[in-house]
């Protein structure tokens, strides 16, 4: 039976076990289910554009919660001063914050590119701290939060409601994944970035231009993540520190699905997303949820390293 | 590359002057427009706040303020009063560095200021060092904080402790309860972040409720301070235990959010109450923010019950063109002019004579509340023993307990989603 034959690869295995866990809980509680993929859409669409930058460009940006940040700040600004709806002011956001994103690789990026990595990392951290600290000076640690009715709009199916503004995460991460998949695997230019990302001198031997393939990746990675905080921003506060939980959380899948890897991003911020919300809704084991996700983390990695070596 | 480096210099440099345009004075003396300009050597008062911070900004701004009223009435002793302002970062080592810098360096008279028990615990051995007199308006967690100034007259503590703020909450709530009948408060539901300030808050709930007959459970969430802002499974639980009274311990962050998720899951308890150190600046405006209550020590509608609020109210807004937002403003201009009548009043700085003086304090604060000091469970010089319940109405922080200082009847019982 094809259908058992497909069972035997290890892919359709766990596409197999995730379909009966997610009946399990659509029978047990619907709303870990539901809110479990609002949660990992939100973890997901942070994380590719940092996996982006990784996967093409080498850098890890310790400032990309930051970037976000920003991008939430000028949602609420724009709002504040000038009506505009955060999903409008999300076109703005793209524009601006491809042109910032552009600056800042020519000015910080570039010229530490051939450095050793503990270099890029430290400078990556040390505009993470400026960028922190130059919104603290300017609009002090107090939270800023946009009040929008639809926000809290939910659905009733029976006795259970639900939220269904997040399910803006969950349209947010597709779009992103499937427009970043489209991009590098059918536009020459995402095509080029690819080949860059495996090999540059290679790429730059059959005339690549290496430099600007980096400029626009980084450009687009900070215009996303800017534009996911614009998002970010109708849900959540906004203070200085609100995007930097989210750099390590997005520093911590890519390390599980591997460098490049964009469909492992989805999978683990699944993993991740679900396993927080199961753990959440059991009564006192809320605390436990941090221990849970390093320890998947941990072992996703060294599950990894175990079938490589075994290659 | 050189071009590369030039650009980056400039942006450092234009960069510094920037935010060194933005830093705050260290010291200040404010100026003094009164017709008896006091005269001489000024007497100091050190402040350590969080000047990153909202409350520790808006105190120092109102210390300030107090200065220069004060020196406008002829100083302190006919002497100006200086306000030396130091800016504690929020942090505990940093705090400490900045009592020893205002004792040896600018060698203050006394210490006044602070909020932070984290930094205020980090600041005791140095304020034991020095044994000036310290008049703080911050730190609430008696068991790090309290004992070590068991045996300290010098020590003048004004924000209630954290088991005073419960005990007071308790008053108040059963004081509502037979004033208001048709309140039932019996049944509570604790939603406490996960991290030292709920976890522990949440701990002395577990204590005391049931002392009282009432039932009390809990479950923990992340702060969106700490990378959380998903409140929705601890509010499915609260939902599902059915509470008289929802009460969530958490940060200004956590504000709004929660509101809203409470209602995206459709939880509206007859009584909704919020416990963060400060509100964001915009919840007032939120539809959803009506009849949420919450705790502190002072509110903007005081100003129609209390004319030592309302003058604060106006001075502050005349001086700064903007308007207080937390109950730290109101704490640090009280912190100021009740040291500062203490030494009129002595008419010495001796230390002795100002200890008397201050242990005598009687001082119609900006908060409603006449300040005195007695000795609490440890210390000997404790001030305000109770925060106030308050209610968010028509966007407005009104006093709903002490019923001799309110400025509205509480709002109950708290109106389902549907109809704001």
């Amino acid at each position: 039976m094809p259908i058992v034959r497909l069972l035997k690869q290890t892919k359709y295995q766990v596409i197999a076990a995730a379909i009966i866990i997610a009946i399990l809980l659509l029978l047990w509680k619907p709303e870990i289910l539901i809110e479990g993929i609002q949660r990992s859409s939100l973890y997901a669409v942070i994380a590719l554009p940092m996996a982006l930058i990784l996967g093409v460009v080498g850098i890890i940006n310790l400032a990309h919660g930051d970037f976000m940040m920003l991008g939430a700040y000028t949602a609420y600004f724009l709002a504040v001063k000038t009506g505009m709806d955060p999903m409008l002011a999300m076109i703005p956001a793209i524009i601006a914050f491809f042109a910032i994103g552009t600056l800042a690789y020519l000015a910080l990026i570039r010229p530490i590119l051939g450095s050793p990595e503990l270099n890029q990392l430290l400078l990556t951290f040390g505009l993470s701290l400026v960028l922190e600290e130059l919104v603290n000076l300017m609009f002090t640690s107090q939270p800023y939060k946009l009040s929008i009715g639809y926000v809290s709009s939910s659905l009733t199916v029976g006795n259970f409601t639900f939220g269904t503004f997040e399910f803006v995460y969950v349209l947010a991460a597709a779009v992103v994944f499937i427009g970043l998949h489209y991009f590098l695997k059918k536009t020459r230019l995402g095509q080029s970035a690819t080949a860059v990302g495996q090999n540059p001198r290679g790429a730059k031997l059959v005339g690549i231009d290496v430099n600007r393939t980096y400029l626009i990746m980084f450009s687009l990675s900070i215009a996303i993540i800017a534009t996911i905080g614009v998002l970010f921003s109708m849900r959540y506060s906004v203070f200085p520190l609100a995007g930097a939980p989210y750099t390590m959380k997005s520093f911590c899948l890519i390390a599980m699905a591997g460098i490049g890897n964009l469909i492992g991003v989805l999978w683990y911020s699944a993993l991740l997303g679900v396993s927080e919300s199961i753990i959440t809704a059991i009564p006192g084991a809320a605390g436990w949820a941090d221990l849970v996700f390093f320890a998947l983390i941990v072992a996703a990695i060294l599950i990894r390293s175990y079938r490589q070596r075994v290659k | 590359m050189r071009k590369v480096l030039s650009i980056l210099l400039t942006l450092v440099i234009a960069t510094s002057i920037f935010i060194s345009g933005c830093a705050p004075a260290a010291t200040t003396t404010p100026a003094s427009t009164g017709s008896k300009a006091p005269t001489g050597e000024p007497i100091k008062f050190g402040a350590t706040v969080t000047l990153a911070d909202i409350t520790g900004k808006e105190a120092s701004n109102a210390m300030l303020l107090a200065a220069k009223e004060i020196n406008a009435a002829g100083g302190v002793l006919g002497r100006p009063l200086q306000i030396v302002i130091a800016d504690d970062q929020g942090k505990g080592e940093v705090g400490a560095s900045s009592l020893d810098k205002l004792a040896t360096v600018d060698n203050v008279y006394a210490f006044i200021g602070g909020m932070s028990s984290g930094v205020h615990m980090a600041q005791i051995p140095i304020m034991k060092k020095y044994a000036k007199i310290t008049v703080t308006i911050g730190a609430a967690a008696s068991p790090v904080i309290e004992a070590p100034f068991a045996d300290a007259d010098w020590y003048f503590h004004i924000h209630p402790w954290d088991y005073e703020q419960t005990s007071g909450y308790i008053t108040g709530f059963k004081e509502m309860m037979t004033k208001f009948p048709q309140m039932t408060l019996k049944k509570w539901f604790i939603g406490y972040e996960e991290g030292a300030f709920g976890s522990s808050g949440w701990k002395g709930f577990q204590t005391l409720w049931p002392q009282q007959g009432w039932d009390v459970n809990g479950a923990s969430f992340k702060s969106a301070l700490m990378g959380g802002g998903d409140y929705r499974a601890a509010l499915r639980q609260a939902k599902d235990y059915n509470p008289d009274a929802y009460m969530w311990l958490g940060y200004a962050a956590d504000a709004l959010p929660m509101v809203e998720q409470a209602k995206e899951i459709n939880f509206a308890p007859d009584m909704f109450i919020g416990a963060p150190p400060g509100w964001p600046a915009d919840f007032g405006k939120s539809p959803l923010a009506e009849s949420v209550s919450l705790f502190g020590m002072w509110a903007p509608s005081l100003n129609s019950v209390s004319p030592a609020a309302k003058h604060f109210w106006d001075a502050y807004v005349a001086e700064y063109k903007t308007e207080p937002t937390g109950y730290f403003a109101p704490l640090g201009y009280t912190n100021v002019y009740v040291l500062a009548n203490a030494i009129n009043k002595a008419g010495t700085l001796d230390q002795a004579a100002v200890i008397t003086a201050l242990k005598a304090t009687s001082y119609d604060s900006p908060t409603g509340q006449t300040l005195t000091f007695k000795p609490s469970d440890k210390i000997k010089n404790q001030g305000f023993t109770s925060q106030k319940i308050l209610q968010w109405q028509k966007g407005v922080q009104t006093v709903i307990w002490p019923f001799d200082i309110k400025t509205a009847d509480p709002e109950y019982p708290f109106p389902t989603w549907d109809k704001r």
